[in-house]
């Protein structure tokens, strides 16, 4: 926006669809679509600073799709396999460095993003380079098993922390049929056992790397119309074929759940009480109003916050988390607790905030103030072309799109303080409650 | 972007000794009078940044309150002020999604805020008072000063490994200088720290002309100035002059060995180097270090030997520079610019897999390490490898100033060396593109060593790994599949490196007792 004053519309016989987006919305910049008839879609975005693109490939695959029993963490593992090269470029690592691209690549429960920062001017070649290993990655079995090395240790670098207890533990007691009940890094014994997953990779290559589960936003500082015609160029021949994980749906909580985990170190009480939330849906006032919610209870600004942190000094760091995910997971609040005889008062201190927001509607100003926050937050994360793409992120890998990004600024604008007061109501109920303490050892 | 940048001097740039990078210096300098004020302009964009210098860092902490620097820069940023309880700097600050915040290192405490254009008035307002005005309470301090010892006793002993070891190294380089103490002090110095320590820090350190202001951004006309204005009502004062540490060069192999419950182990050893920013060494080991660890990067001799190679672990990387949470970021951090610098080598946690124990392994990726090192020292590096060094280095420095906040702390950064136009990042690339392998290789030989340095290591079994260390039995590494006959004739040679380790060189420390 700051560079460009509109976007660069022009059409493009090879593909089915190109649109272009109407300007006014919240999203800050402008962009376009580009629809290929295997399913392939990309979105061009106008940001950043001039002569450089982000280009993130984002793959709707993540550990939330690891079904099958031991395999645990290979959407990670497969995240590494794919800076291993192919035929054509069996040096991935050497072809990018020669732009001097800064790239690497994260994977969630929900997504494998890869990305690569470089100059504009390598933008043929990063088309090339990137869609080919989509297509016709190639790795050696002695190499994969290299590779299932550095994972270990990737996951032994934060095996010590409690909040890697934590994570584990709230999982595993809130989802018994989800794959969201184990974490994206993975069980240890899966990870150590997979060296030997050699065939299984090429099925998850296979099953989740088509054009029709993989969104390609490039944004940045580059010529519409030659993105438009080598994206064609490039993405025209994969071949779909995504097949969708069966992924089974966890049944309702039926009684509040409590556990208690001994961390073999040193720490401070960490207290999290959860609660089961639904899927992300921009058009879901309830669901929204549950993320506006647990900032107006829990953050920074909260009476609660005020009170333990500031005033009482009970916790020593409170915070929420209330962002949604693709399939229905939890929103948690966490205090670090500074005497660890209080864990039960700070658990009832919760509660209680809890009760208010059922019974009494939110102050308007507070509410205002925070759909505020939501949007300078949303704002002030897109200063760089990458942050831009990051930005889009979550309504890509839940709706395959990006254009709905608009329906969830409506929807949040709209958001009433009675509709606090219901997703209170509807949400953080104690039959969907599950509290996990973890304590230090001895 | 940088066309975009106008960078402003003012009012009396007093640029002593001001040298580009390729100017000659006989040895390592910085500025010693930075201008009062710098200003990054960049019209049209919609953020804001502000980054005020105190040229007063952890090095000016005083004995036995090791810390200080740190959590008085702490306490201004989450404090209350003479105008606001911190319950209405909060609700102020909530609604524009827009904070302030301090960092501290040896040389230097910033106290940066980032704001949309839209807020900037009222944001503004709130970070001066910040500056000028902190209230200081009991409250504030007692919260803040809790939350610290707790950092200091649990979380940096609990945490990151591959960060303590980091941190120890620097420790152990630097004993007997005021770089020596991590900056946020030791547990028992801390403790000590009392209200009346940080207002006496603050009268001493935060007088106008020990401040710098820099801002940045879609500024509006008269920004710079009005900040100025207002961090001059400040009284002056005198800050005393810290010697520039001149760390001794350690003669053989100098061991510590912290012992803790981990099953991986991480490793970092390193050396004083006499190179800052403006040697005209300095572009051409940067471009070596590119090649033998650039940083979270793959390219790396020492990422290609231990990771990519043996799967031994998750990364391997050095530094000319310090870098700081390098776990935590991609890019170069910005302002901590320092007067002595270590050659650092990062080895992640070593994985204990079976077969094979986790002192072989620790120890095989060490060795792996320093015959890497050696050869890069002894041999220094092909054209070939310059070339290719050279044509990735050119072009990633421009992913470093990639926001504001971080184009304006490098042009604070170039103020404390005394970086002439156009500064640091933008004087890079063409710097990159003028060095020549000759000069590579001069600057390898003329500051890279395998034989002097300090060695940190946090395992279980510290004895053990002390045992092994001191051993001449040569080191093997186990494979969980076929390995070609070149790579394991290779890990013979490894394996049989010597490490001449005496005994008295080697101290083992307890988890607990570190940085107590």
């Amino acid at each position: 926006m700051r560079f460009f004053a509109a976007a660069v519309l022009l059409a493009a016989a090879s593909m089915s669809s190109v649109a272009a987006q109407p300007r006014g919305g919240v999203f800050p910049f402008p962009y376009e679509v580009v629809q290929l008839e295997n399913g392939f879609r990309a979105y061009l975005i106008k940001a950043g600073a001039p002569g450089q693109i982000a280009y993130v490939s984002i793959v709707r695959t993540g550990s939330r799709d690891e079904v099958e029993p031991g395999k645990s963490g290979f959407a990670h593992f497969f995240e590494h396999m794919m800076f291993r090269g192919t035929a054509k470029y069996p040096l991935y690592d050497a072809e990018t460095t020669k732009m001097g691209a800064f790239r690497n690549a994260s994977t969630w429960a929900d997504q494998t993003a890869y990305y690569l920062v470089a100059n504009t001017e390598y933008l043929e070649k990063i088309i090339d380079i990137e869609s080919d290993r989509f297509q016709n990655l190639k790795y050696a079995e002695p190499d994969f098993r290299t590779e299932a090395g550095a994972i270990l240790g990737e996951y032994q670098q934060g095996a010590r922390e409690p909040q890697r207890w934590l994570n584990e533990k709230v999982r595993e007691a809130v989802f018994q049929t989800h794959t969201y009940r184990h974490t994206t890094i993975g069980f240890e014994a899966d990870v150590r056992a997979m060296p030997n997953a050699y065939e299984y990779s090429k099925s998850f290559y296979e099953r989740f790397y088509r054009p029709d589960n993989v969104v390609l936003v490039i944004a940045g500082d580059f010529d519409n119309a030659k993105a438009r015609q080598l994206i064609s160029k490039y993405y025209s021949g994969w071949k779909p074929g995504y097949k969708t994980a069966p992924i089974e749906a966890e049944p309702p909580q039926t009684a509040p759940r409590d556990a208690t985990v001994k961390y073999p170190g040193r720490t401070l009480p960490i207290l999290s009480v959860n609660y089961r939330a639904p899927e992300w849906n921009p058009t879901d006032r309830a669901g929204v109003a549950l993320e506006v919610l647990g900032q107006v209870a829990f953050g920074p600004n909260s009476a609660l916050s005020r009170k333990l942190v500031l005033e009482e000094r009970r916790v020593q760091q409170l915070f929420p988390s209330f962002g949604l995910s693709r399939d229905p997971y939890v929103v948690s609040v966490q205090a670090m607790v500074s005497n660890p005889a209080d864990v039960k008062g700070v658990e009832s201190e919760i509660a209680a905030a809890v009760k208010r927001f059922q019974e009494t509607p939110v102050d308007a100003k507070l509410l205002a103030d925070t759909k505020s926050s939501l949007k300078y937050g949303f704002l002030m994360g897109m200063e760089t072309a990458q942050d831009a793409a990051f930005a889009v992120m979550q309504v890509i890998v839940s709706t395959g799109r990006l254009e709905p990004i608009e329906d969830y600024y409506k929807t949040l604008e709209a958001i009433t303080p009675e509709d606090i007061r219901e997703a209170a109501r509807k949400f953080l109920i104690d039959t969907g409650r599950t509290t996990i303490t973890v304590v230090q050892e001895g | 972007m940088r066309n975009h940048i106008r960078l402003a001097l003012a009012p009396v740039a007093l640029f002593l000794g001001v040298a580009a990078l390729h100017g000659a210096q006989a040895k390592p300098s910085v500025n010693p009078a930075p201008p009062r004020t710098i200003e990054l302009r960049e019209d049209g964009s919609p953020f804001i940044a502000l980054n005020i210098w105190v040229r007063s860092g952890s090095a000016a902490d005083p004995k036995g309150k090791e810390g200080l620097a740190s959590l008085t820069a702490a306490l201004l940023t989450g404090g209350a002020t003479t105008q606001d309880s911190l319950e209405q700097i909060l609700q102020k600050l909530y609604p524009m999604s827009a904070g302030y915040g301090a960092s501290v290192d040896k040389e230097m405490s910033n106290i940066t805020g980032r704001v949309h254009r839209d807020n900037l008035d009222a944001y503004y307002g709130l970070f001066r008072n910040a500056m000028l005005s902190p209230a200081f309470s009991d409250a504030d301090f007692n919260r803040i000063k809790a939350q610290r010892m707790n950092f200091l006793e649990r979380a940096r002993r609990y945490s990151r490994d591959e960060e303590l070891s980091k941190q120890l190294l620097f420790w152990a380089a630097y004993e007997g200088t005021p770089y020596q103490h991590p900056e946020e002090g030791y547990v028992d110095s801390v403790r000590s720290i009392t209200l009346d320590d940080v207002r006496a820090f603050y009268k001493a350190h935060y007088p106008r002309n020990n401040i710098v202001v820099a801002v940045g951004g879609g500024l509006p006309a008269g920004f710079e100035a009005r900040v100025r204005k207002d961090m001059d009502t400040l009284p002056e004062g005198t800050v005393a002059a810290i010697p520039a540490p001149a760390p001794t060069a350690p003669a053989g192999m100098k061991v510590v060995i912290v012992e803790k419950e981990t099953d991986a182990a991480p490793v970092s050893f390193g050396f004083p180097i006499k190179l800052l920013r403006n040697d005209p060494d300095f572009v051409p080991l940067l471009i070596a270090n590119s090649y033998f660890g650039e940083h979270r990067n793959s390219i790396g001799r020492l990422y290609q030997a231990i990771r990519e190679t043996r799967g031994m672990n998750y990364g391997n990387y050095s530094y000319i520079e310090a870098f700081p949470a390098g776990y935590a970021t991609q890019q170069p951090r910005v302002n901590v610019p320092r007067r002595s610098q270590l050659f650092e080598v990062w080895i992640r946690p070593i994985s204990l897999t079976a077969p094979g124990n986790l002192h072989e392994r620790t120890l095989f990726a060490t060795k792996t390490a320093l015959w890497e090192l050696r050869q890069l020292a002894e041999k220094g590096m092909t054209p070939e490898s310059v070339a290719t060094s050279k044509e990735f280095l050119r072009n990633y420095v421009g992913t470093w100033g990639a926001t504001i906040s971080r184009r304006l702390g490098y042009a604070v950064d170039d103020a404390f060396y005394g970086t002439g136009k156009p500064g640091y990042l933008q004087s890079l690339k063409a710097a990159i593109d003028a060095t020549t392998a000759e000069q590579v290789n001069a600057a390898i030989k003329k500051h890279l060593q395998a034989d002097n340095m300090h060695m940190v290591v946090i395992t279980a079994d510290a004895a053990g790994f002390k045992q092994k260390l001191l051993s001449a039995a040569p080191t093997t590494i186990t494979y969980a599949g076929q390995r070609s006959a070149d790579l394991l004739a290779q890990d013979k040679i490894i394996g049989s490196y010597p490490l001449e380790v005496k005994d008295a060189d080697v101290r083992i420390l307890a988890i607990d007792k570190v940085f107590q």
